[in-house]
């Protein structure tokens, strides 16, 4: 009968569920994550394929790059880095993130390359009560009580620069960007700083130009927009081969001698190497550069190179970090550093040395407050590179 | 070298992307041109083509060395490796029976996704840099306005391109029993020609075509993960608009698509990320055929 179908069925569901819950915690006895032998599982989360894989490999890199160098060991205790594949985004990441936080039960998850990725995850955080020290992609998220970055929000870039673009440009700014959630958040950080500080945009109507992402391949027909508007100056954020496409365009096109001001993933990297003479002079905002003057990044930059060719990157620097983040939560967790002991001696930290220079975690967003670096791309040695040319603004809120 | 004249009147600002809609819908010729060959004479839908296309961007992103004999050198590699590609794909295709599309697209599919993989595997997934010729690796002033040197003479290269194929479809032996398979399949397979070696040198041709552009054109669209589905994807917009039995056609189809994709972004940048298949569907709205007059090859 269908009244009594469904009570019986669910009769069924609670006493499975109640002997699946007994077997779990007869499983769970050694608690999450710690093993008697007082070593410690963390999950590394990150694109190991997929259009991100070369953040992804930088962000493991630089998380083991930080276990070589301390004898594989985090707070005193030995590691157990458990790494999964994030793929290409929350499709992929969520399953990996599963087997992370409920059979391999990690006391700490880090990593994860892409927004949408992190959205995905966030609700396992709040089902688990595992914390997540988020080295790079950070979507807007309404409680971050678990959720910290070592990265940074993705309007900060702009509106770390357009002070200094507002004082430097004698003229309007041409905006330009990709159109997907993380192009409309670089730029409107730039426009809404650049706004408030008096800048004018040249764009005709006002607003950013949006290019289809990521059919945009041809950028020609914008370079002839821009030549048109009269702009002194060109604002814009593009990663990955979009970036590349844009940067050896713009080299021979017809604004070629316009300035260009970037967030600093333009020129990051790899598409550094592909960019080549094309990305000559371009100006930068971002919050690292391999060739900051100070004791931590001489180390970590030595580290790197160590064991990998070229310069580290900002995605690998934000993962170093989050080790560092955790060796020290870790270390202030007490004898038993449970997931929530862990969480709040994240919340507990202060400063954080760092080769980027002194950090410290926002208390409302979980995000660094942090100095960002104004770097133009010039001749380092055989190869181009970032180099640091100014100081801009500390933010964070 | 600023131009004076910019911005004087309302036709100037458009000049640029009007000729390099111009380049880039040479290059969508050359490329698409295979895939039109391989649909209308041998009547194989290659879902693999635009991987052959991918073959030829990688051989130049990895030979290329800014030298012009690296330039032959590519275009040597990449025009026969392509076309050797094509080759494999018809013996691949062998067992399966002419016009049975829906198999044809499967297992061409499969195939580009395999050789997909294979070329991110062995070249690995970051979009590789592509080093043209020193001499043309700058930009020069084409009526006040700068323009990049490559993508100029890369135009004319393009045009005698066209210009051969379409000499050779009209003029020689082989261009004759394409035109002849298109007429009339069966007439020529009783005249004595293995419709499996047609298959064969079509394939192979349209393999070559496709290297040559994409040796060519790696400079415009560039090898990577995407450069394979990107140029499938125009080619297919090609066949559509332009027909399968006219070079003619064809040929304007490419162009359509190279100033929808430059001069139609730079007059409605808003309409972009559907402009190019907003004009497809008027276009076939209006003739249901795209450009094509008849079946025939001109």
């Amino acid at each position: 009968m269908p009244l009594t179908t469904p009570r019986r069925s669910r009769a069924v569901t609670a006493s499975l569920l109640a002997l699946v819950l007994t077997v779990g915690t007869a499983c769970g006895d050694d608690g999450p994550g710690t093993s008697a032998s007082g070593s410690i599982k963390i999950g590394l989360l990150a694109s190991l394929s997929g259009t991100y894989q070369a953040v992804g490999k930088e962000i493991r890199d630089g998380f083991e790059l930080y276990l070589a160098t301390h004898d594989g060991k985090l707070g005193g205790r030995q590691v157990d880095l458990v790494v999964a594949d994030e793929g290409n985004g929350a499709a992929t990441a969520v399953p990996a993130a599963t087997k992370l936080l409920k059979q391999d039960r990690v006391v700490a998850l880090t990593g994860i390359v892409g927004g949408g990725s992190v959205a995905g995850v966030y609700p396992l955080l709040n089902e688990t009560k595992v914390p997540l020290v988020g080295s790079n992609g950070r979507p807007e998220l309404k409680e971050v009580s678990r959720v910290w970055h070592t990265s940074y929000l993705s309007d900060e870039p702009g509106a770390a620069i357009a002070q200094h673009v507002r004082d430097n440009v004698k003229g309007s700014v041409y905006a330009i960007g990709p159109d997907y959630q993380g192009g409309w958040d670089e730029l409107r950080g730039f426009t809404d700083a650049f706004a408030q500080a008096g800048g004018k945009l040249a764009n005709p109507d006002g607003k950013t130009t949006f290019t289809p992402f990521p059919a945009t391949t041809n950028f020609t027909p914008y370079f002839a927009r821009i030549k048109a508007s009269g702009a002194a100056a060109v604002y814009t954020f593009y990663a990955g081969s979009a970036a590349v496409d844009f940067v050896k365009q713009y080299a021979q096109s017809e604004i070629k001698d316009v300035p260009l001001y970037a967030a600093g993933f333009l020129t990051e990297g790899g598409v550094l190497n592909a960019q080549g003479e094309a990305a000559r002079d371009i100006y930068s905002v971002l919050n690292y550069s391999p060739d900051l003057d100070n004791a931590e990044n001489r180390a970590f930059v030595a580290a790197w190179k160590a064991k990998h060719d070229g310069s580290p990157t900002t995605y690998a620097l934000a993962s170093y970090d989050a080790a560092a983040v955790l060796d020290r939560a870790i270390g202030a967790a007490g004898s038993d550093p449970t997931p929530e002991a862990i969480n709040t001696a994240i919340g507990q930290l202060g400063q954080i040395a760092s080769p980027r220079g002194t950090w410290q975690f926002s208390t409302t967003t979980h995000s660094p407050v942090q100095k960002w670096y104004l770097r133009q791309v010039r001749q380092d040695g055989r190869a181009l590179s970032n180099t640091v040319v100014g100081d801009l603004a500390t933010i964070g809120r | 070298m600023i131009a004076v004249a910019a911005g004087t009147n309302r036709i100037d600002p458009y000049l640029i992307p009007a000729l390099d809609g111009v380049a880039y819908g040479l290059l969508v010729f050359v490329a698409a041109s295979g895939l039109v060959f391989c649909f209308g004479v041998a009547n194989i839908l290659n879902l693999a083509h635009g991987t052959l296309y991918a073959i030829g961007g990688y051989t130049a992103a990895a030979l290329l060395d800014g030298g012009w004999a690296s330039l032959a050198l590519a275009l040597a590699v990449g025009v026969l490796a392509a076309a050797a590609a094509g080759v494999l794909l018809a013996g691949l295709l062998t067992p399966v029976a002419t016009g049975n599309h829906l198999t044809q697209a499967l297992l061409t599919f499969g195939v580009a996704l395999a050789g997909g993989s294979l070329l991110v595997a062995g070249f690995g997934p970051d979009d590789p840099q592509v080093q043209v010729p020193a001499a043309l690796d700058g930009s020069v002033v084409v009526a006040g306005h700068r323009y990049a040197a490559y993508r100029l003479v890369f135009i004319v290269v393009a045009a005698v391109i066209a210009a051969g194929l379409y000499l050779a479809v009209r003029r020689t032996r082989a261009g004759m029993l394409v035109r002849a398979a298109v007429d009339d399949a069966e007439m020529v397979a009783c005249m004595g020609v293995s419709p499996a070696r047609i298959r064969a040198g079509v394939l192979a041709a349209a393999g070559a075509l496709a290297g040559a552009a994409g040796v060519l054109g790696a400079p415009i669209i560039g090898p990577g993960a995407d450069t394979a589905d990107t140029v499938l994807l125009l080619s297919l917009v090609v066949v559509v608009l332009g027909g399968l039995g006219s070079m003619a056609g064809t040929l304007l189809a490419a162009l359509a698509i190279g100033e929808i994709q430059t001069l139609g972004v730079a007059l409605l940048p808003s309409a972009a990320p559907f402009l190019l298949f907003a004009a497809m569907a008027a276009v076939l709205a209006v003739r249901a055929r795209g450009f094509a007059t008849n079946r025939r090859v001109t």
